[in-house]
């Protein structure tokens, strides 16, 4: 094996050699100063991200293990932007709080490896590696805080994390019994004998047992009631690169595996799917209405988002998952922006400001800040002219287009009621009626407080939430182009 | 041929406008002036189509569009940028111009609180609402029909009155909700058009070619004509209006009463009747009973009212009901009625509505028991409001007799009894008409409320004459701009040729 074969992984060891080498500087200097880490982690992600863009290999996989075609660079470069985007709101935060150092950034990292891993794998074993790195990782980076809230928060998301890799180990277990395969393809592919109409049974719960893993993970209900704990307990940078990172990734991982199964699987895996997906919808909005905390309600909002992803898993054998990829990538960027502000606006070494009740007069008092978090709900709501929803309308197009039509009407109605959920939100900010006796939120990280790294974080998701949704076309030609081997 | 994108400008000059105001929102006369400015300048762009489209006899061709502008947008969903300019949508825009310049006029004095962000979301709010008036590509005319409601929703929230937030996000849902079912149903649509000629396209006119089997019509035209309904408001989707007209500053209120409420009668022609001739057919009936029995029943909650502001909401309900009749009956004169009432609705209600403003910011209360005897502390506003009332409730020789006439000689040919029972309607509107100002400009001055009101001043003298001049000008002689809506209500008439057939279609 020649040095230049490495070449199409290049994106995974650039990461592992980041990560450890910023361990090391972590470690060698005692009192290194966390700007040098904070630089070098955005170095690493960068060059990273342009070996993703610009360095492709001859071969579909890796020695059949990992996948190096378009598909999983272009959510390589998807999951970098988010790391670099919640790292840029963290900057501050980092400051603020008792974050630990070196291990912070590294482990972002190590998240980030974990994500490509599992949008990458075509091999089970790498999948499963790509999951427990994830969970590994943010165990810790929910911790980062070191205080009660996070240690809570973590412990949950560990034994919830734990329930779930038990889950997908078994599941993988019983797929290799089933068809002999460890390869995503051949193992989902076979699972009907040829010549045979109906498949066996064992791959149908490996499927389901495999479902379940990711479900916990992208939060789908009713495998969701962790998430508004674990996120009200995690600082809130780490929340938005886990509520939109770590979502992506194993949603991903979910699409190559749901595109990949033999039509019999599918004939069996859809109608599990359309109930999960209208379940999830109905319970994140449901639950979301009567939340008094931004935290929890953006967790519930996401597990509702989640639901609309998941809708349009349905209509990904048509489509090759083109909505689903755009929705996420839309997510991504609306939900990032919508933690991000909390993040930026938390003063306190405890905890982030977090009661929505603080947030009266937020809109007046922080107007950048305000106007960030509008546009970021407003997308959530699937408001035009947002990302959000360009997001929902190309699902949505694509499930009608798939004969769901109920599933759609249903996606509808949960769309009417969330809409209350967000306006509560708006009203707060600008139409209370103390907004204007003064904010909850001290004055002093207005506008330019934030950190001029938090800054340059809103502009470019400011621009891209406005930029999906007025003009889509060109990234909507990009994953067009994507495929999945 | 390409020629310099005028719709487009008119239609983008308010969001440029917006991006000023927030450059100089530290300023707030700044920005006063900047968005009279930009309105007074997309008023002239529109003037400036009346003299494009001048021909011999008249504005505008019968049938024919005056002005079409089409780019590429997102290919991969066969959506393009497609404006398109007839009479109707011409007479709506010098509408949405000149209450636009109003709108900033009469917020002077009476915005103080974040001027900057007032005059954004009015200018954004422009945009929405032009954009609504010109588009012909669905997706394009769904984008601008959800933009107008955002800016509304903080122009009610922020600056309105005491119930400010119940009613704006009242509105919100209402408005949203309605459009979002709207959303499912053009999206079938799309599929569905798609499906039958393999060209996947949002264009109206590409889309009125599809042939429906079954119920499938019915469905999409009710989902279609929901949302519409709830914005014109039509009886039983209407309870959103009183309030949002109520807590909405006067400014909201001109907005919502004088254009907002317009898109949606504008959709349901432009739109739904087109798109779906045979379910608009087989409804007819039901928009027709809705629309009188709003007439009948807004009138009769408006005659109760105690809350000037509310009374002249629930009036704008029966209007609109009678404004719905028109069009369901879709015959040329009826249709031509309608739209002409479109007009004079727009513009005696927001006078009407610009003249309790004012009175608001003098008597500080708008209840009918308050007042009292109006007509000797401040004769000039009282005359106004005596004219402006006039023309509301159809006084011969002023501009709502005429578009009331026409409404009612045009279903008359067609469903007698129907018009005779609009007409019967109509005295409601002279009952809650004259009992307004009865408890209002005459009697004794009430104790209670300060007895020195101040007269009008000149700024708003300056708001109130031309809408004076337009309102007699439409009144005494209509024909000029009756014909411009005719030439395009023909053009909407051939599309949609087999509505005038008397018999709804068997469904099965």
């Amino acid at each position: 094996m020649t040095l230049l074969s490495w070449k199409p992984i290049l994106f995974q060891l650039m990461l592992t050699g980041g990560a450890v080498f910023i361990f090391g500087v972590g470690a060698a200097a005692k009192r290194s100063s966390k700007n040098l880490l904070f630089i070098l982690t955005i170095i690493t992600l960068i060059s990273a991200a342009l070996m993703a863009l610009f360095i492709h290999g001859e071969s579909p996989t890796f020695s059949g293990m990992l996948d190096t075609g378009s598909y999983a660079r272009c959510f390589d470069v998807l999951f970098a932007v988010t790391a670099l985007l919640s790292l840029l709101f963290s900057h501050r935060h980092a400051g603020l709080q008792s974050v630990a150092g070196d291990e912070f950034y590294g482990l972002v990292i190590c998240a980030v490896l974990g994500m490509s891993l599992i949008a990458g794998a075509v091999h089970w074993l790498i999948f499963f590696l790509g999951f427990e790195l994830l969970s590994l990782a943010f165990y810790v980076l929910i911790a980062a805080c070191q205080n009660d809230s996070g240690y809570e928060a973590a412990l949950k998301y560990m034994v919830m994390g734990m329930v779930s890799s038990g889950f997908l180990l078994f599941g993988i277990a019983m797929l290799y019994s089933a068809t002999g395969s460890l390869q995503l393809a051949a193992s989902l592919g076979a699972s009907v004998p040829s010549g045979q109409s109906a498949g066996s049974p064992a791959a149908l719960l490996a499927l389901a047992l495999i479902l379940t893993a990711a479900g916990f993970k992208v939060s789908l209900a009713p495998f969701h009631l962790w998430t508004p704990d674990v996120y009200q307990g995690a600082p809130a940078p780490v929340t938005a690169f886990l509520t939109t990172g770590s979502k992506a990734a194993v949603f991903a991982g979910l699409l190559r595996i749901l595109l990949l199964t033999s039509g019999w699987l599918w004939a069996h895996c859809t109608p599990v799917l359309w109930m999960l997906a209208a379940v999830t919808m109905f319970a994140g909005n449901i639950a979301a209405l009567t939340q008094t905390r931004m935290k929890r309600l953006l967790a519930y909002s996401a597990v509702a988002q989640m639901g609309y992803a998941a809708m349009g898993l349905m209509a990904a054998k048509s489509d090759g998952g083109l909505s689903v990829i755009f929705y996420l990538s839309a997510y991504a960027l609306m939900d990032l922006g919508a933690f991000g502000v909390i993040a930026t606006c938390s003063a306190s070494a405890d905890a982030d400001t977090d009661a929505l009740d603080q947030f009266q007069g937020f809109g007046y008092s922080h107007p950048w800040q305000g106007a960030m978090l509008t546009i970021c709900l407003l997308s959530l709501a699937g408001l035009p002219p947002t990302a959000g929803f360009m997001g929902k309308f190309f699902i949505f197009r694509d499930v009608l287009k798939a004969h769901y039509t109920g599933l759609a009407i249903l996606g509808i109605i949960a769309a009417i009621l969330s809409l209350y959920i967000y306006l509560k939100v708006i009203v707060t900010l600008y139409m209370r009626p103390g907004a204007e006796s003064g904010p909850a939120i001290p004055v002093e990280i207005r506008d330019g407080g934030f950190g001029t790294a938090a800054r340059w974080a809103f502009a470019v998701i400011a621009f891209g939430v406005l930029w999906l949704g007025l003009f889509p076309s060109f990234w909507l030609t990009v994953i067009a182009r994507m495929t999945v081997s | 041929m390409i020629s310099f994108p005028l719709l487009t400008t008119i239609v983008f000059l308010p969001l440029v406008g917006a991006a000023g105001v927030l450059a100089l929102r530290n300023r707030d006369i700044g920005c006063r002036y900047l968005t009279i400015f930009v309105m007074a300048a997309d008023l002239l762009l529109v003037m400036s189509l009346f003299a494009l489209n001048t021909h011999q006899g008249g504005i505008g061709l019968p049938g024919r569009w005056m002005r079409i502008e089409d780019f590429a947008w997102i290919t991969a969903f066969g959506a393009r940028f497609t404006l398109a300019l007839d009479g109707i949508s011409l007479m709506l825009i010098l509408l949405t111009a000149v209450l636009g310049i109003l709108a900033v006029l009469i917020s002077w004095k009476s915005v103080t609180r974040h001027v900057a962000a007032f005059h954004f979301f009015l200018l954004v709010m422009q945009t929405g609402v032009l954009g609504v008036f010109l588009s012909t590509d669905l997706l394009l005319f769904y984008l601008f029909w959800e933009a107008q409601t955002i800016p509304m929703l903080f122009l009610i929230g922020v600056w309105g009155h005491d119930r400010r937030i119940y009613a704006a996000v009242k509105f919100a849902i209402f408005t949203i909700g309605g459009s979002l079912l709207m959303l499912t149903a053009l999206l079938s649509l799309y599929i569905l058009h798609g499906r039958q000629s393999g060209h996947y396209t949002f264009a109206l006119f590409d889309l009125m070619q599809t042939t429906f089997h079954g119920p499938v019509e019915l469905l999409l035209f009710a989902a279609f004509t929901l949302a519409f309904a709830i914005k014109v408001p039509l009886l039983s989707l209407h309870s959103w209006l009183p309030d949002a007209h109520t807590e909405a500053p006067t400014a909201g209120s001109v907005i919502l009463a004088g254009i907002l409420l317009k898109t949606g009668a504008y959709a349901l022609l432009r739109f739904a009747f087109p798109l779906f001739p045979d379910a608009a057919r087989f409804f007819t009936p039901w928009l027709i009973c809705l629309g009188l029995a709003g007439i009948f029943y807004a009138g009769w909650i408006a005659f109760a009212q105690k809350d000037i502001k509310r009374l002249i909401a629930y009036s704008s309900i029966a209007h609109m009901g009678l404004i719905i009749v028109g069009v369901a009956v879709w015959n040329l004169m009826s249709l031509s009625g309608s739209l002409l009432q479109m007009l004079n609705h727009g513009l005696t209600t927001s006078a009407l509505f610009i003249l309790i403003g004012m009175l608001d910011e003098r008597l500080h209360s708008r209840q009918l028991s308050d007042m009292g005897g109006l007509w000797k502390t401040a004769p000039v506003w009282s005359a106004f409001f005596l004219f402006f009332t006039l023309a509301s409730l159809g006084l011969p020789g002023l501009n709502n007799f005429v578009g009331e006439i026409l409404i009612l000689v045009g279903v008359f040919s067609v469903r007698p009894w129907t018009a005779v029972i609009g007409f019967c309607g109509l005295l409601w509107t002279v009952a809650y008409s004259l009992h307004m100002l009865h408890e209002s400009l005459w009697g004794e001055p009430r104790a209670q409320r300060p007895q020195d009101i101040p007269d009008l001043t000149l700024r708003e003298l300056a708001v109130l004459t031309p809408l004076c001049a337009a309102v007699i000008w439409l009144g005494l002689h209509p024909g000029p701009v009756l014909d411009i809506l005719q030439n395009a209500a023909s053009g909407l008439m051939t599309h949609g040729a087999s509505l005038a057939a008397l018999t709804p279609p068997a469904f099965p």
